[in-house]
């Protein structure tokens, strides 16, 4: 049997964090979660995952700074696939994120369905 | 927040909330308005940037099962409005926060307007948003005046035909929930 896709989601919003949690665990998915880019670190130092989904806003550490901590470091998440969950639709942040190695791009509020198949896609 | 009568001595710019919304400003002149059933309207204000505002839901959050979040629910249009507020300027340790609506206004029916008001105190706990002031809950319908730059509210029961009908309005489709990837 697979392992299952690990991932790790990363919110600020607790309701938000239930609801990917909820709609993760459901498409069998293992889901860990940090509430900001710092958290996330602290918790990739130990831990290794498939996917990292991440919000934009956050405080201390933003999605923006996360991903190029990610991509600018020299462990296995290098080369893992981050997309961005985010209510924000502005063009000047998507491509801010893809300059900065996102590998996808997802406007809340999100379908489950979407979102799963998503991660289908950038995890096989 | 300041609870002083709105001031008259600017020409107000009046724009309505409609269910769905959040709308933010520090305009001078701005005064968000709606009209709250069972919705609930979350007002929020950062008296160091002067910018305010203001949210209406229809529902809390999805229960199990149900297709997704639109949207129309609180969880999603709590997100937008505190993000909105900090892209504009302001700092989340400084959000502070009035509730109004929540009504429930046909005996009957499901008491959407109880969990509405119980969804939006847990969520600013959770967010650790300081809960200035609230009017929610009873039968009757309310309307809400905001300014948000000047942190001042109004809240009056109005007539309940006055109140929309809690049904999620017809939108052009969105593109929320799409992915692209790069």
């Amino acid at each position: 049997m697979n392992k299952p896709t690990r991932i790790l989601t990363v919110d600020d919003s607790a309701s938000m964090r239930a609801l990917l949690l909820n709609a993760l665990s459901a498409e069998g998915f293992e889901v860990a979660q940090a509430e900001d880019g710092l958290a996330a670190l602290d918790w990739l130092e130990g831990n290794e995952v498939d996917l990292v989904i991440t919000d934009i806003n956050m405080p201390r550490l933003d999605g923006f700074g996360l991903i190029e901590q990610l991509r600018g470091g020299n462990t296995s998440h290098r080369n893992r696939p981050i997309v961005v969950l985010t209510t924000e639709s502005s063009e000047e942040k998507r491509a801010r994120a893809r300059a900065a190695g996102a590998t996808g791009w997802i406007v809340k509020p999100f379908n489950p369905e979407k979102l799963a198949a998503a991660v289908r896609r950038v995890t096989y | 927040m300041l609870h002083a009568p709105i001031s008259n001595a600017l020409p107000v710019m009046r724009l309505t909330v409609l269910q769905g919304q959040a709308r933010v400003s520090a305009g001078p002149r701005v005064l968000f308005s709606t009209v709250l059933g069972s919705c609930v309207a979350t007002c929020l204000f950062d008296p160091e940037a002067q910018l305010g505002g203001m949210n209406h839901f229809l529902l809390a959050e999805p229960g199990p099962g149900a297709a997704g979040v639109d949207e129309h629910y609180g969880v999603y249009l709590m997100e937008v409005l505190i993000n909105e507020m900090i892209a504009q300027g302001a700092a989340k340790s400084r959000l502070r926060a009035h509730l109004y609506g929540g009504a429930n206004m046909h005996s009957g029916m499901a008491r959407i307007g109880t969990m509405n008001s119980e969804f939006a105190r847990r969520f600013l706990i959770r967010e650790r948003i300081e809960l200035l002031r609230e009017d929610l809950g009873g039968t009757s319908a309310r309307r809400v005046e905001f300014r948000p730059a000047l942190g001042q509210v109004r809240c009056r029961t109005v007539d309940p035909a006055q109140a929309p009908t809690p049904a999620p309005s017809v939108r052009a489709p969105a593109a929320s929930g799409d992915v692209e990837l790069f």
